[in-house]
């Protein structure tokens, strides 16, 4: 098992000296938070074993780990389009090394937001039993990695910073969309069934809710049948490898 | 002597982006290298220069044809850490530092060279802790440099390795790469100025079309492909006849004139010159070697023609 820590350190350090993505992975969601979840008094109204603070907290830090996994992955394909990946061709080091190194570099810095904003919460009120922190924080770190190939597929296609940028940006629209920001109802939550954060997001609250969104006109629970998270979670996780897949290919037969 | 590269009967095809058609970039080169020489690969644009480099380097495979280097595949020489290369541009994370980014490279490989050390033959120990952003092309070369010494390499490969340096720059780049050659090295380099071919290499290949137009020591390149460039006076009355008649002389390239008399092309300007001075009554002869420039525009043109 040869696993390149100078590289994954160095990964760490260029990421830390981002400040516009560390503001959006870690201060935004921390924020977003404070505001809709730590601060109104719904926050309080419980959930089952937990409250609503748990509920808008576990989207938060949702958001803040697909918005730096969606980061690792575009940058992957702006590092390939600078020549990166040649300059890394010409050394002994494998291809699996590299990606062993960017995974972990992923998990990490999907780990940075979940610990932060989870971290907060508990110090302002967001209640749940210990099982629904774990759980809820696994399948968060775990499903960020489909936002990986997100931001890949975006930097492969559009071979631009603007595009991965973009791709970043996407996340706000797709959070709002995607039940995500606030609770959604009627014909909106419909659509947003259809959206890939939801399915994500839906599948860490789950541990909270046991299977069900809120009303927000009658804070009543609406139920959702598993199939429907897994279904959405496993029909974009496919089709974003898909994508990746056929322009990966594609940038091949480039060269 | 030790065969560094062996390349046979190599091609390379693709299909064109625009119209699906097939274009071979290389069409059948046929390469030794042997250990300790300083080759130039030089050629216009689109000669084939950078692909052939690039299945050397194992970035690409051939379409047919073999490869081998050290008697070895390319990427097993890449893995070992024999071969390394000075890439042509990009190929570094500009958000780094100069001193990160050699210490990242030589985590890669087994038992690299110290980051001190690689940083001290290439020039840059001054510039250590700047950003790649913050270095002039020149130093960002200069740090490509550094990375493929790192692995302590026996064959170094340079695709235009000073382009967009200024005079200073490159000067200063081929007298560190002079350093390494008397260490031991085996340099090949591709360069479309031909002047750097002259001053640095012992010898040249040059390449048009995918093909080997000329190979051997690069003075006798120059010789074989130009000749000598040969002026002489005639008095304006005879010119026309002189001209035709010194056309048809064995050797002759090409015959021009302007207002001080005749400019001739030749690849033997010795009978030339006794034509000129015995029978012509020319004046003023006057006979000069070709640059190596001249050569490659001969060369490469008559190929191109052939092409035709």
């Amino acid at each position: 098992m040869n696993f390149n820590t100078t590289y994954y350190q160095l990964e760490l350090r260029r990421l830390l000296r981002d400040r516009v993505t560390i503001f959006f992975t870690v201060a935004l969601p921390a924020l977003m938070y404070f505001l809709f979840g730590a601060s109104p008094d719904y926050g309080s109204e419980p959930i089952r074993d937990g409250n609503v603070a748990m509920w808008v907290m576990i989207a938060m830090a949702a958001y803040g780990a697909v918005s730096a996994t969606t980061g690792i992955g575009g940058s992957i394909a702006i590092e390939q389009m600078q020549g990166w990946t040649r300059q890394l061709g010409l050394t002994p080091l494998q291809e699996s090394d590299f990606i062993k190194v960017k995974v972990a570099t992923a998990v990490t810095v999907a780990a940075a937001p979940i610990s932060i904003v989870y971290a907060i919460g508990f110090l302002t009120g967001a209640e749940a039993p210990m099982y629904v922190w774990a759980t809820s924080a696994f399948l968060l770190i775990l499903g960020a990695a489909t936002f990986a190939l997100y931001g890949l597929g975006f930097g492969l296609a559009f071979r631009s910073e603007a595009a991965v940028s973009a791709a970043g940006g996407s996340l706000v629209v797709m959070s709002f969309f995607g039940n995500v920001f606030f609770p959604l109802t009627g014909w909106q939550l419909t659509m947003a069934k259809f959206t890939p954060l939801y399915g994500y997001v839906s599948l860490a609250r789950r541990t909270l809710t046991g299977g069900a969104t809120i009303d927000p006109e009658t804070s009543e629970l609406i139920a959702e049948p598993l199939w429907q998270t897994l279904a959405n979670v496993g029909f974009w996780s496919f089709a974003f490898a898909a994508i990746c897949i056929v322009l990966v290919r594609k940038s091949r037969v480039r060269q | 002597m030790n065969n560094c590269i062996r390349l046979r009967d190599l091609h390379k095809s693709f299909e064109s982006p625009d119209d699906g058609s097939e274009i071979q970039a290389v069409d059948g080169i046929n390469l030794d290298i042997h250990t300790g020489e300083i080759v130039a690969l030089l050629g216009p644009n689109g000669a084939g220069k950078t692909t052939t480099l690039d299945m050397v380097l194992g970035f690409t495979s051939p379409t047919s044809g073999s490869i081998s280097i050290f008697d070895r595949s390319p990427r097993e020489a890449v893995a070992d850490g024999r071969i390394a290369a000075v890439l042509q541009a990009g190929g570094l994370l500009r958000d780094l530092t100069v001193q990160e980014t050699v210490t990242l490279i030589a985590s890669t490989h087994n038992n690299p060279m110290s980051v001190d050390e690689a940083l001290h033959r290439s020039g840059l120990t001054e510039l250590a802790t700047r950003r790649v952003q913050a270095c002039s092309g020149g130093e960002q070369q200069r740090l490509r440099f550094a990375l493929a010494l790192l692995g302590d390499p026996d064959l170094l490969i340079l695709d235009e390795p000073t382009t967009g340096m200024d005079v200073e720059a490159r000067r200063a780049f081929w007298e560190t790469m002079q350093t390494e050659v008397q260490r031991g090295r085996t340099v090949v380099f591709a360069t479309h100025y031909l002047q750097e071919a002259e001053d640095f290499a012992q010898r040249t290949v040059l390449m048009a079309n995918g093909r080997i137009v000329a190979d051997g020591p690069t003075d006798e390149v120059r010789r074989q492909a130009s000749g000598k460039r040969v002026k002489a006076r005639f008095s304006t009355e005879r010119l026309a006849s002189v001209s035709a008649t010194i056309s048809r002389f064995d050797g002759v390239r090409s015959v021009s004139s302007d207002q001080h008399g005749l400019i001739i092309d030749t690849t033997d300007s010795d009978g030339l010159a006794r034509l000129i001075l015995q029978d012509l009554e020319g004046t003023d002869l006057e006979i000069e070697s070709a640059s190596l420039e001249n050569a490659f525009v001969q060369l490469t043109s008559n190929e191109m023609e052939l092409a035709r």
